[in-house]
């Protein structure tokens, strides 16, 4: 069963494909244990063997031996010790003592350690030398000892009656130490060899019990095998043909078969046949006449000359080739799936074998699509890790599979397909039915969506094997197509929505270059762009873009569909400068509110539409919702990894591994990409128009705000370089244009922000980059005639609207709107007068000292008010009356506090 | 410019463009108690003094040096000078009690006076008064009784004339520093203001006669133009900067205050708390006597109830006296603006 089938239904689907029940259990069964190494399979039958007797005896004797040793060097406070842990290991195996008697080697230890205490015990001249740790071990050890032993009494005297005996009785046991055993009854500190023997017998002997099983195992698992090879003897029979002919099998396949294969074709099956004879007659005999209605079949590889030859031969056996043994020989092979040791690579081919056959007999469309199922299915299984990706010849195949099987499925209407349709009720052959085959085209078509996303990932995007691999998109839109149009026809609503969203994810990133064609054609010669439509493919990728959508909005149950679906459109809408469609789709979707929720790759979707959503807004001129949209993506800093367009460097500890693999695949492929720069140019660019105005209008007020962190945050970088060249990155660019900027100086800004360069890094890669580029030369000369006005307005008693038209090149109208705007959201404290058609500056903007003078007072005030809270305190209970004085007062004094200020204005104003 | 022409000292035989005296008026003449009353400056500790600071310091960095001398009557006598080094973290382990003994050792070899009478500090737009400076200050003078800190302001002396001044702490301060103690209570008792903080000495700059003779030849000598800085009518630059230096103070000052009435009000409620309490235990007291049992036992109130820490005043005299200093500068700085705008006003008119 295949491990990479994660979701149910996937393994459903494929669980029912494998076979009937009865062949699936044991498939099952197993799936559990395969991702097991090999090694681990015999580590299996193991601990098995050990679980009930060895393994509790290897620990007593791994624990004896310890004693045994302790008792060596005299150190009776590890006897006692490694005493107690016996007698607690002792209790845990008492159901096998109970089952198997008391071991020999139990009732050894107990008597000598019992011996060498008495011995300790009389040795005073020993006891005295013994430290005093020793001696009080010894002491509680032996009343232990006396005391547990008595429990054994009977078999300690039986044993020491007759050592001998009993140490053969071991021997029998332990083959090994049958010579150590004599030597260790005599006495207790007795060789270290035979102490190592006797520890490591039992598990010798365990080590050599399990090999026998396990060759039991294996051979049991051979016969089992051969019973299976022999049910149906034709597959080991292919199998070897296969391994003979290996490398002519490809070649066979391209000749239609060579005659001398077809010998040895012929051969294997008859041998077949007569297995399945015996075993399918009643079967057979009903699937015979059915045979013969299907022989009408068409697939392609059939109509070589060779299976005609064939015809009639089969039609004389016809009895034997059936549909019953070619669905049992599927199973087999599929049974082999995930399997440990089960070589996919000759399984696919297995497969395709099978297929031919059945299509060299005429089995009908039922089966070949069951078994194409079946290899689509290995194929993607061939890989045994998420991480890689398929092979180029691979992944040819694949796509060649799937065209069969959608040929097959578009030639044959009464072809039933659905993972719903279970094993039993499947029906291959029955041509009076309409033909029922479990399986699902649509998940292998996601499947092999994914798998083409998965090449491009871990293609290098800047190799020319990635633009052959970016060739076969077109063949993986035509089959999505395909199967779109199949499911149309037959597909449950759920299954439409999913082959759309398939659909729609191929289609919305790409730039309908033909559209926009037309749409530039058209008001100049309609006729012409009738023609052109005629000749272009049917339908305008917004439309369909917008019919499937509509379909998903419509039906679709899933919340993720839903909000993919929006998405893309959203997209789709701004890479076409439909801003002001995708501005309303996305604020009626109201996804910013809950797409903290979604999965990581929607969230991935969700950046990346508004950031296109934000490059549409600013080819649009909308600079202030260009900043809106691209804000939280640029103003964290890591917009390539919001985007999935690569993975930050952080320190490891952030992330472990398996994180990264898991991002990785998050990854978008290269061809999906924005342009980081180009963001960041727009980001930048839109940030400069509005903060440098905004900027020289609120220069001297404390309560100023960033508009955008990261371009002061770049004005910063630039101005703490030591020495300024000529620019050279993009931000380099826009820093020198701001500063250009903040000095109304809108050529020397509009030359940084649009050269050679920047044309060459950024704007060239607009559609539409003409008309951006003189959009922003115009946003230069409206932002910057702002800027001068903020900046200058001051020094100015009256400007001439004229002369400022001619600074900016800007129309006097245009001047005279921006002016007046101006004056209306008091930024620009002056009046027009219209005859002269000058701005007449009122000269009531408070000069830097008096700005800071009132900064000033301001803050006075405040500690003026604080001091007087302390008075306050001392005052006590009165407070009241102070209060009332110190409010008359504080008027009074803000009174004189305005009253200064005038004065200063008037000051000044002269 | 005013203050040039009051201030040309007694002692001075001259005053010259260059080392323009500049005893200030403003000094307590009083200095009081103190046995110094008058610190007289050697004309070539004044050049040392800027020509360290134009060499070494820029900006908001501080240079700093010892003062050398000796104390003739009631007049402290600064004959010469020294700089420190400038600190760098890479070499931290500096000894600078060591540099100065060892500086002080090789002068008196070749004959000067070794008496350290006190150091000198550069500022930056008159912003001194500093906890860092009163620390130091104190130490000097607690262990030599005349020293006194120059403080020398390379701005205000780029603008016409020299501005070198004289502090020492009051001895008031003196005390209060002494035992270490800045409670409200402890600044109240040693009835310490801002203004009480530090004294001005009055400053005398004194040169040989050969070198005012100098100075008159090369008054003579020096074109106009060299004398115009001290003429300049721009104003904004140096205005604003001292404003937006007032108004950091100011701030902190704020935060100061918000800080000491906040602890004012935890007293005061830990007061009645106090009193609370003192009330429901006489009453339970008093229950108990006429119930005839024992009154409970009398309890520890200061345990139960900590007075809160109150905060150091020291901070926020300073930043008084930092404000005072600067409300003083933008004082003269304006009153002579405006003269010179008189001035450029009388002259525009007389032309016309």
């Amino acid at each position: 069963m295949s491990r990479f089938f994660t979701t149910g239904s996937d393994s459903e689907s494929e669980s029912s494909l494998s076979g009937e029940e009865l062949v699936t259990k044991p498939v099952g069964g197993n799936y559990g244990k395969q991702p097991l190494l090999l090694s681990e399979d015999e580590e299996d039958t193991k601990r098995v063997v050990r679980s009930a007797k060895d393994k509790r005896f290897e620990e007593l004797t791994n624990l004896i031996r310890t004693i045994r040793n302790a008792m060596k060097i005299r150190d009776v406070t590890k006897c006692l010790e490694e005493f107690e842990l016996l007698g607690k290991a002792y209790g845990k195996a008492k159901s096998i003592v109970d089952k198997e008697g008391v071991p020999r080697f139990y009732i050894r230890i107990l008597a000598d350690l019992e011996d060498y205490l008495n011995e300790l015990w009389e040795d005073k001249e020993g006891k005295k030398k013994m430290n005093k740790n020793n001696a009080k071990a010894l002491s509680t050890l032996r009343q232990k000892i006396r005391k547990y032993n008595r429990d054994f009494e009977s078999h300690i005297t039986n044993y020491k009656q007759n050592p001998e005996q009993s140490a053969d009785e071991d021997a029998e046991k332990n083959e090994e130490d049958s010579e150590g055993s004599s030597d260790g009854d005599e006495d207790g500190v007795s060789a270290a060899a035979f102490l190592k023997k006797k520890s490591e017998a039992p598990s010798g002997e365990s080590r050599k019990f399990l090999k026998k099983m396990e060759d039991e195992d294996e051979d049991s698992e051979d016969s089992e095998e051969d019973e299976e090879w022999d049910t149906g003897s034709a597959s080991s029979d292919s199998d070897s043909e296969e391994e003979e002919g290996k490398q002519t099998v490809l070649a066979s396949k391209f000749l239609k078969k060579a005659p001398a294969t077809e010998e040895e074709k012929k051969a294997a099956e008859k041998k077949r046949e007569d297995k399945a004879k015996k075993k399918h007659d009643r079967k057979s005999k009903r699937l015979d006449e059915e045979e013969e209605d299907n022989e009408g079949g068409e697939w392609e590889r059939v109509r070589g000359g060779v299976p005609l030859v064939k015809k009639p031969k089969m039609f004389a056996k016809g009895t034997e080739i059936t549909h019953a043994v070619v669905i049992k020989k599927l199973n087999e092979i599929l049974q082999a799936r995930g399997k440990k040791g089960t070589d996919r690579a000759s399984q696919i081919e297995l497969l395709q074998l099978l297929v031919q056959i059945a299509s060299e007999n005429n089995l009908g469309e039922g089966v070949a699509i069951k078994i194409k199922f079946n290899i689509i299915a290995s194929l993607y299984d061939y890989n045994p890790n998420l991480a890689t990706y398929m092979k180029p010849e691979m992944w040819q195949k694949c796509l060649d599979c799937i065209n069969e099987l959608m040929d097959i499925l578009f030639a044959n209407p009464n072809i039933f397909v659905g993972e719903n349709i279970l094993e039993e009720s499947e029906n291959l052959h029955n041509v009076d039915q309409p033909l029922r085959v479990r399986g699902c085209i649509l998940t292998l078509v996601e499947r092999m969506d994914e798998e083409f996303t998965k090449i491009m990932q871990n293609t290098d995007p800047h190799s020319q094997e990635y633009v052959e691999h970016l060739k076969d998109e077109a063949q993986v839109c035509a089959i999505i197509e395909r199967v779109q149009h199949y499911l149309e026809e037959k597909g449950t609503t759920e299954e439409i929505c999913r082959v759309y969203l398939r659909r729609i994810l191929h289609t919305y990133y790409k730039f309908d270059y033909k559209a926009h064609q037309r749409q530039l054609t058209l008001p100049e010669g309609s006729s012409k762009s009738d023609q052109d439509q005629a000749e272009n493919e049917g339908e305008d990728s917004a439309l369909l873009m917008e019919r499937l959508c509509k379909y998903i909005y419509a039906k679709d149950r899933t919340d993720r569909i839903r909000t993919c679906a929006i998405l893309c459109h959203i997209y789709h809408h701004a890479l076409h400068s439909r801003w002001y469609q995708a501005r309303d789709l996305m604020l009626m979707s109201h996804l910013q509110d809950n797409i903290q929720h979604a999965d990581p790759p929607v969230q991935i979707l969700y950046n990346r539409t508004m950031v296109q959503l934000g490059i549409c807004a600013f080819r649009q001129g909308l600079t202030k919702d260009a900043h809106n949209a691209l804000l939280d993506i640029q103003s964290s800093g890591r917009a390539k990894e919001l985007l999935g367009q690569g993975l930050l460097l952080r320190s490891l500890q952030e992330r472990n591994q398996e994180q990264e693999k898991v991002e990785r695949r998050r990854q978008v492929p290269f061809h999906l990409h924005i342009n980081l720069e180009l963001l960041e140019c727009v980001y930048l660019v839109s940030a400069m128009l509005l903060e440098i105005p905004y900027m020289a209008a609120h220069e001297s007020d404390a309560r100023r705000r960033m508009i955008s962190k990261q371009f002061h945050h770049q004005l910063r970088v630039g101005e703490r370089q030591p020495l300024l060249g000529p620019p050279e990155s993009m931000r380099e660019h826009v820093v020198a244009a701001s500063k250009a900027m903040k000095m109304g100086d809108w050529k020397t800004c509009h030359s940084f922000i649009i050269n050679e360069k920047m044309n060459g890094k950024v704007w060239d890669l607009f559609p539409e980059a003409d008309k951006v580029r003189t959009m922003l030369v115009r946003k230069i000369q409206e932002e910057s005639l702002r800027t001068y006005l903020f900046t200058y307005s001051s020094v100015y008693d009256s400007i001439s609207m004229e002369t400022l038209s001619d600074m900016f090149e800007l129309d006097l109208p245009t001047v005279h709107s921006i002016i007046s705007k101006m004056i209306i959201n008091e930024e620009l404290m002056a009046s027009l007068d219209q005859p002269t058609q000058t701005v007449v500056m009122h000269r009531t903007e408070p000069t830097a000292q008096q700005n800071l003078a009132l900064q000033l007072a301001e803050k006075l005030g405040s500690l003026v008010e604080n001091n007087e809270r302390v008075f306050d305190h001392k005052q006590g209970t009165y407070g009241g009356y102070f209060r009332d004085q110190k409010d008359g007062y504080r008027k009074n004094e803000g009174y004189m506090r305005r009253g200064g200020y005038r004065q200063q204005q008037s000051q000044t104003a002269y | 410019m005013a203050s040039r022409k009051e201030g040309t000292g007694p002692a001075t035989t001259s005053s010259s463009s260059a080392t323009g005296a500049a005893g200030k008026g403003k000094g307590k003449g009083g200095a009081g108690d103190s046995a110094v009353k008058q610190v007289q400056i050697d004309g070539l500790v004044v050049l040392k003094i800027i020509k360290h600071y134009q060499e070494e310091g820029q900006g908001t960095e501080v240079v700093q040096g010892v003062l050398l001398g000796l104390v003739v009557e009631d007049r402290l006598e600064i004959t010469n000078c020294f700089p420190f080094p400038q600190h760098t973290e890479d070499d931290a382990d500096f000894d600078e009690v060591q540099y100065q003994m060892e500086m002080m050792r090789s002068l008196r070899h070749v004959n000067i006076d070794h008496l350290h009478v006190g150091w000198y500090q550069s500022t930056y737009y008159g912003s001194f008064v500093t906890r860092a400076l009163l620390d130091s200050q104190f130490s000097y003078q607690h262990a030599i009784e005349e020293s006194v800190v120059l403080i020398y302001d390379p701005i205000k002396t780029a603008q016409g004339s020299l501005s070198l001044k004289a502090y020492r702490l009051t001895p008031k301060l003196m005390e209060v520093c002494k035992e270490k103690d800045f409670s409200p209570e402890a600044l109240k008792k040693g009835s310490i203001t801002f203004e009480h903080m530090f004294e001005e000495v009055p400053i005398v700059i004194k040169n040989s006669h050969l070198i005012n003779v100098l100075m008159w030849e090369l008054e003579k000598k020096s074109a106009v133009a060299d004398k115009h800085e001290l003429l300049s009518l721009a104003s904004s630059n140096h205005l604003g900067k001292t404003l937006q230096l007032l108004m950091d103070r100011v701030d902190e000052m704020s935060q100061d205050i918000v800080k000491y009435n906040t602890y004012m009000r935890n007293t005061s409620k830990q007061q009645q708390q106090k009193h609370q309490y003192q009330q429901r235990r006489q009453q339970e007291n008093m229950q108990r006597q006429s119930r005839g049992e024992p009154p409970l036992p009398e309890e520890d109130l200061s345990k139960l109830f900590k007075p809160p820490q109150p905060p150091a005043r020291m901070d926020s005299l300073l930043i008084a006296g930092q404000i005072n200093t600067y409300c003083q500068n933008i004082k003269e700085f304006t009153a002579q603006n405006l003269g010179k705008l008189f001035m450029a006003q009388a002259l525009q008119e007389y032309n016309s």
